[in-house]
């Protein structure tokens, strides 16, 4: 006779968290809508200016933001593989771009079966290449591959880490106010600069919003289960200029806020034993048994250096600061050193007792400083370190073994260094 | 009162039986790792080659991938820290640990105090692991024990490129049927893994005094190679082999005497 197991029930969500769910499902719903009256409908890089195409009222979605969609759902595999397989994309390359290359291909296809979140086919791309260079190819390929255009938006690498050179600025400022034409041109309106102050307004309402919450974590024990902010960050990926993303972060700020009131956590009843720091993209497919083991041990990742990266801070109406913000957002558009004085100041802020690195198969950016990193890491905020190897994307690199001899070997660190204070 | 430490590696169980002084009483190996007979086997063995019964046993500490399926285990740690303990007992005076397991590669930094300061270890692959000396042996149809006296009659190293333990299997097929020498492949063989491991004990920082833990520090062809790479000697202790189980079984101890002071 099978046994019956008894289901534990599901913690209700939080509202905050719905309100997430609900504002996700709309981006979806509005470009499959846009698609289906044959409207504009676009594909678009994470950091890329959304306020332009928010202002147009066109609809945007965003293929790394779907694939980690996908990819936490564990239906990645058709994708890459197709892409791997029949469209001779090599394994090597970034699997946010071997998952959507494989869908934009699938999905053209008559009588494919939809994954959710499912991508509408775009008519044009948007990209900007301040976050990765690999980008650029991606979407090259993209566009070959559907016929569609590219709104490309071109930041120049900040070798000397200045205060980008006003030639600099006003090469991006140029390439912005040219998309806005061109992109007149083809969704067939005109750019209301009214509407664009506003959307403008509302991504930095938005923005420091977000810090605000993000801060609150730096209280011992954390509100926060830190893997929190990887869910929230997508409201600003996703709608950083829309007043719903407003809706959702006050309600969740308030939602913390009855936490740090009450002295509860999302973290649940687990004790905060030790705070550390995450360093590297979401290992998307595996979030769920790397939260099941930091909890094991006690271990809240209070905070992480990715989900900054949407931080993109200028003054409303200033088309020279937006086009600086925007060449400089991303973390690895800096050098070792300066990233790793972030982190330093972020260790200390957040009082972390270790870091966790995912060395990301991927990105191969986020992983270049991995292990210089450590020792910087290690002279100056004075925890360690430790690493583990993953993907983005691609469950075949994770190991779960792995993860946890490594996890397990800096609980033991941070214990012997609490007990020799 | 005896304790017991149990290192259940991914290709062979030890164990190590200390008493209250912290000495040790016995120590077994069983060349089975976790999933298998091992980890029982070497439990039985040890019990029977201490004339104890499990009941005489105060506490059991597991280390190794299979410390999480041990019935009997009061408690487990990572063997990164069992290593650390195992070897700080057997030389004070170490500060840099390198422990080729059968499917880890282990860089281990002590501070003064004999803490572990940080560690480093392989990236998801097997080359430069003890499952590729195993590998490697297979195909030269000899022993693993075997590998070390026969890269001591070397003439000259053969070069392996390739890290990838399948690629590097082909190589060396490629080269015996070339008709080299079984000793100036194996040297080669040894190299090849010195190099991946000198790499990663770099990546950590080697500070003085340097020693091998593990069943593949017994192989001397590969710890001359490795030493030779890092230009550092390397200690070699005669029980390198029980270092894991020999940190777990002081673990116990330690435990023990905590729970009595509560």
């Amino acid at each position: 006779m099978n046994e019956v197991k008894e289901q534990k029930p599901k913690k209700p969500l939080p509202k905050s968290r719905i309100m997430v769910n609900e504002q996700t499902a709309k981006v979806y719903a509005d470009a499959w809508a846009a698609a289906e009256k044959g409207e504009p409908v676009g594909w678009s890089t994470a950091i890329f200016p959304q306020e332009l195409c928010e202002t147009f009222g066109v609809p945007l979605v965003y293929p790394e933001n779907n694939a980690a969609s996908i990819s936490a759902k564990h239906l990645e595999g058709q994708f890459i593989q197709h892409a791997e397989g029949e469209m001779r994309y090599p394994i090597n390359i970034c699997s946010y771009a071997r998952l959507n290359i494989g869908m934009a291909d699938k999905i053209k296809q008559p009588g494919w079966k939809k994954v959710e979140p499912a991508m509408p086919v775009p008519t044009f791309l948007c990209l900007a290449n301040n976050s990765c260079t690999q980008l650029m190819k991606w979407y090259e390929n993209l566009s070959r591959n559907l016929n569609i255009p590219i709104f490309f938006v071109d930041c120049l690498y900040n070798y000397y880490e200045e205060e980008p050179a006003p030639h600099k600025v006003k090469y991006l400022r140029n390439q912005l106010e040219n998309n806005i034409k061109k992109m007149e041109e083809f969704f067939g309106k005109k750019f209301d600069w009214n509407k664009f102050l506003e959307v403008q307004k509302i991504s930095q309402i938005n923005r420091k919003l977000f810090n605000e919450i993000v801060a609150l974590n730096t209280r011992k024990p954390a509100p926060m289960n830190g893997f929190d902010l990887f869910s929230y960050m997508s409201c600003l990926v996703l709608c950083r200029g829309k007043e719903s993303t407003t809706e959702i972060l006050k309600q969740l700020k308030v939602e913390i806020e009855e936490n740090i009131a009450n002295g509860t956590s999302t973290f649940g009843t687990t004790p905060e034993e030790y705070r550390v720091h995450w360093e590297g993209i979401a290992c998307w497919p595996n979030l769920g048994y790397n939260l099941k083991t930091l909890k094991k041990y006690g271990v809240n990742c209070v905070m992480n250096g990715y989900v900054t990266a949407w931080d993109v801070a200028y003054e409303p109406g200033d088309l020279d600061g937006m086009a600086k913000a925007y060449q400089t957002s991303s973390t690895n558009s800096f050098s070792t050193p300066s990233i790793m004085d972030m982190r330093t100041k972020s260790i200390k802020e957040f009082d972390c007792e270790g870091m966790l690195c995912h060395v990301n198969r991927s990105c191969k950016l986020m992983t270049f400083h991995i292990f210089v990193g450590r020792d910087i890491i290690e002279g100056n905020a004075k925890v360690p370190m430790t690493n583990f190897d993953g993907d983005q994307s691609d469950t075949r690199v994770f190991s779960e073994a792995q993860f946890e001899t490594r996890l397990q070997g800096l609980v033991e660190v941070m214990q012997a260094n609490k007990e020799a204070k | 009162m005896y304790v017991l430490g149990i290192d259940i590696g991914s290709t062979a169980s030890k164990a190590v039986i200390l008493t209250e002084d912290k000495k040790v009483f016995t120590k077994a190996v069983v060349s089975h790792g976790t999933g298998t007979i091992g980890p029982n086997q070497v439990y039985e063995e040890i019990l029977s080659n201490s004339n104890l019964k499990k009941e005489d046993i105060s506490r059991i500490l597991v280390t190794g991938y299979g410390r999480f399926v041990f019935d009997d285990a009061d408690s487990q740690k990572s063997e990164i820290s069992c290593h650390a303990k195992g070897i700080i007992y057997l030389n004070p005076n170490v500060r840099t640990i390198i422990d080729i397991g059968g499917q880890d590669v282990k860089a281990i930094r002590l501070n003064e105090k004999g803490i572990i300061s940080n560690f480093v270890m392989n990236d998801k692959c097997a080359a430069g692991t003890g499952r590729f000396l195993d590998n490697m042996a297979k195909i030269l149809n000899v022993k693993t024990a075997d590998l070390g006296p026969l890269s001591e009659n070397a003439k000259e190293i053969i070069n392996i490129s390739n890290t990838c333990t399948v690629f590097a299997e082909s190589e060396v097929i490629s080269q015996l049927s070339n008709n080299v020498r079984l000793e100036d492949l194996v040297a080669g063989i040894h190299r090849s893994v010195a190099k991946r491991v000198a790499s990663l004990a770099f990546r950590n920082g080697i500070v003085k005094e340097v020693a091998m833990s593990g069943g593949v520090a017994l192989n001397k062809g590969l710890v001359k190679c490795l030493s030779e790479e890092i230009k550092m000697d390397i200690i070699v202790h005669e029980d390198c082999q029980f270092v894991g189980s020999l940190g777990a079984a002081l673990f116990a101890l330690e435990e023990l005497e905590n729970q009595s002071k509560l």
